[in-house]
């Protein structure tokens, strides 16, 4: 047994869980009884809920945590219950175990580029116009943050909590220094732009190579940019030659226009964020509002600005995606468990956290965007308003049970060529070979998906 | 372990067994061979075995049960289109093991693995055996020394890997410390390197272990084994090999092969150093094991990978099983 660890885990885990429950699962929809007036009464029931763990704020999020349970408590009478989980594994896990024994957390948040792979397991609640309803109506939600929820718009599972889509943050006195007026809008104007700020150990652009999330979303962006989405119905196109042009050009930062700091292939984003706040980088890629916090308190304050990242293809002169790709569609959604015996009471809860009032609770605290249509227009702040356009301009990840491998594969291509990185050159033939790689892999894992 | 415990076993049972026939002798029945009479006596028969249900039905539930359900599992195809209703997910038969074996990297994971282990092993035997003979004679300050001698043993595998980690990053301690010198080794966490990083960090953390069961074994060296070879007037290293060596034969032959065994398992140390996707040099098997079940949701395909694994590295380790004899309770004394 010693060498099946990781298998044999999952299956005593397994076992356990179906001794435990005796394969209970039932359809009940109950939850507390629906008054006329729509109100849940849920007196006496415990609702659970599993979240992320926020590593940023853990006190805020406890304080927002008790606040929310009690009002949820004053508004049905139920208690709410936080599971925290604090990696995409540990989420994982719950969610298997939860859905091979037919018991768990009641609502789960989810990344929403994991949406797909959970919703492939069929294990949570495809809303109904009625359930729609209880969580106060579709219309509530900025309508572009649906996008991933499911796959067409008449099948969502997914109830959007907030949006964190990605920007750059550039530093105003680097740029005006060097001579830039306006932010990059193309990859190419980006890396000309970095090279002027390049000197004295100064970098033009802080990322990090070695993030488990970055780098494929940079390919991505690109493709998407150059008309290609990647996924096209069952063909993967990862061999198509914008994805090879997407990887040249975010290795070729570092390998020909030098414009990053060489220390940055063992970086995750945290790293870029550091480095960005210590001054020393012109432009900071791929972040997020919730990165305002942080950068507010470092060397940086009130230097900098956030604005969309380039939404030109390299080598391109105009966007040939239809609608911007400004960032992936990215955030949090709530699902609720096929197997939750209090489904009512769920839908309560997240009627609750996403009304305009907790939403923007919500995001002065942590930073995310609200999901709230309402609430979102209300944020005047000139900081976040190209943060709300790249909202908007956000473009879905394919909705296939297969990105998970799609994207592991496209990651695994930067992984396996940091010590080519390292050494100053990305061989082509080297590249040519990991992307071909890369694309059997997600091409098998797509076949799989259309006969699933 | 079970061995262990029959040896602790054995010497009440013989005691006992070794008088009972003898009153069966007496009293003039069964003049069969003394041995089998030995062997089959009164109070082996009446035994307790009954003490064992609840030691066996957590074997059963915990190793047996688990144990065939990851090889049922293999022959399903099950993946997370299927996992929800997995009972029912479509009986593959072999595919799942095709699959590994003919495209996979399972059997570059296999190598990976079982030649890091080797390495490593080889390497910390000679160190944990040295380190427990100069502990060996009392001075001052021994017992701090052997605490500090433990501590990456005590440490626990996340840790000792973060620890690490951090350490080696690029522009990290280690290079900075090595550059002072003029020695720049390139990456340490990425790349061919990956492989000599996890063996020597696997070094690190495990040698302790063998200084303990060497220290075990030269503490039941007799006092006067130590006096006897001084009166023949051996010197240290005949007294060492001749003399001591023998008697750590047994604790060693039990380090190397919990040890390998160990080394074989462990995920948390390259997983925590290198992540997924691992470089495919440190994709050693239970790191290749987690991807195909818990990133590309192949549940199917990773417990054949297993099961796969398990028949590879079960079949020496039986064979040297034999040869050590750890395993034999039939032979009186056969550890020695």
């Amino acid at each position: 047994m010693r060498f099946k660890s990781t298998t044999g885990l999952a299956a005593i885990v397994t076992a356990a869980a179906l001794a435990l429950t005796g394969c209970g699962s039932s359809s009940g929809n109950g939850g507390g009884s629906t008054s006329s007036d729509g109100k849940v009464d849920g007196t006496g029931k415990t609702l659970s809920v599993l979240v992320n763990v926020s590593s940023q704020y853990p006190e805020q999020q406890k304080q927002w945590q008790s606040d929310i349970a009690a009002k949820f408590k004053a508004e049905t009478g139920a208690d709410v219950k936080f599971e925290t989980f604090a990696s995409a594994n540990d989420e994982l896990t719950r969610i298997q175990t939860s859905v091979v024994s037919g018991q768990g957390p009641d609502v789960y948040s989810l990344g929403t580029t994991f949406t797909p792979t959970a919703f492939a397991t069929k294990a949570f609640v495809t809303l109904s116009d009625d359930d729609w309803n209880k969580v106060g109506g579709k219309d509530r939600f900025n309508p572009a943050t649906l996008g991933i929820s499911g796959p067409d718009k008449d099948h969502l599972a997914g109830i959007p909590f907030v949006s964190r889509p990605f920007v750059m943050a550039y530093n105003k006195d680097l740029l005006a220094a060097a001579g830039i007026d306006k932010p990059a809008t193309s990859w190419d104007d980006l890396a000309a732009q970095a090279k002027k700020m390049t000197k004295d150990g100064t970098y033009g652009i802080a990322t990090g190579y070695k993030d488990s999330f970055d780098p494929w979303k940079f390919i991505w962006a690109m493709s998407v940019q150059a008309g290609n989405p990647l996924v096209d119905g069952n063909k993967l196109k990862m061999d198509d030659p914008t994805v090879k042009k997407a990887y040249e050009t975010y290795f070729g930062w570092l390998t020909n226009d030098k414009v990053v700091d060489p220390a940055s292939i063992g970086w995750s984003n945290s790293n870029a964020v550091a480095a960005f706040a210590s001054g020393k980088a012109g432009y900071l890629m791929m972040t997020t509002s919730s990165s305002i916090p942080t950068l507010d308190k470092s060397a940086v304050a009130g230097k900098y600005e956030y604005a969309l990242m380039p939404t030109i293809a390299p080598g391109q002169t105009q966007s040939k995606s239809d609608g911007d790709a400004a960032s992936i569609l990215s955030g949090d959604n709530l699902v609720v468990a096929d197997y939750s015996k209090q489904k009512d009471l769920a839908f309560a809860y997240i009627k609750l956290i996403t009304s305009k009032d907790e939403q923007l609770n919500y995001q002065k605290t942590f930073g995310d965007l609200p999901a709230n249509a309402e609430a979102l227009a209300t944020l005047t702040d000139a900081k976040l308003k190209p943060v709300a356009d790249a909202a908007a301009k956000s473009k879905a990840t394919p909705f296939t049970g297969a990105w998970g491998d799609i994207q592991l594969g496209l990651l695994n291509v930067t992984v396996q060529s940091i010590p080519d990185l390292a050494a100053g050159k990305v061989d082509e033939s080297a590249l040519d070979t990991r992307i071909k790689d890369a694309q059997n892999k997600g091409q098998a894992s797509l076949d799989r998906a259309s006969k699933g | 372990m079970s061995t262990d415990a029959s040896h602790e076993v054995r010497p009440a049972v013989d005691s006992t067994a070794g008088r009972a026939p003898r009153t069966a002798n007496e009293a003039g029945q069964q003049p069969g061979p003394k041995d089998g009479l030995r062997r089959k006596g009164l109070s082996e028969r009446n035994r307790p075995l009954w003490m064992l249900i609840p030691g066996g039905v957590l074997m059963i539930i915990i190793i047996v049960v688990p144990l065939l359900l990851g090889i049922y599992m293999s022959i399903l195809n099950l993946d997370q289109y299927t996992l929800r209703k997995w009972v029912s997910a479509p009986i593959i038969g072999a595919e799942n093991f095709v699959e590994a074996v003919t495209n996979s990297p399972l059997l570059h994971a296999v190598w990976l693995s079982v030649s890091y282990s080797l390495l490593a092993m080889v390497v910390t035997l000679p160190l944990g055996i040295a380190a427990a003979v100069a502990t060996q004679n009392a001075f001052k300050g021994r017992a701090v020394i052997r605490s500090i001698f433990l501590i990456p043993y005590v440490l626990p595998s996340f840790v000792v890997a973060t620890v690490w980690r951090t350490m080696l990053q690029p522009g990290g301690i280690v290079d900075e410390a090595l550059s002072t010198v003029g020695i720049h080794v390139g990456l340490w966490l990425n790349g061919p390197q990956t492989f000599w990083t996890l063996v020597l960090v696997q070094i690190w953390a495990s040698w302790p272990f063998i200084y303990l069961l060497a220290l075990s074994g030269l503490q039941s060296v007799d006092h006067e084994v130590h006096e006897a070879s001084a009166l023949d007037g051996a010197l240290w290293w005949n007294k060492l090999r001749y003399v001591i060596f023998p008697y750590l034969k047994g604790p060693l032959a039990l380090a190397f092969l919990i040890g390998m065994l160990h080394h074989i398992n462990n995920f948390t140390l390259p997983f925590v150093l290198f992540g997924v996707p691992a470089p495919t040099d440190v994709e050693v098997l239970p790191i290749l094991t987690y991807v195909t079940s818990f990133q590309s949701f192949r549940f199917g395909l990773s417990a054949a990978m297993a099961f796969i694994s398990l028949v590879l590295i079960a079949i020496p380790l039986f064979v040297y099983l034999r040869a050590v004899k750890l395993d034999d309770a039939d032979t009186p004394g056969a550890k020695k």
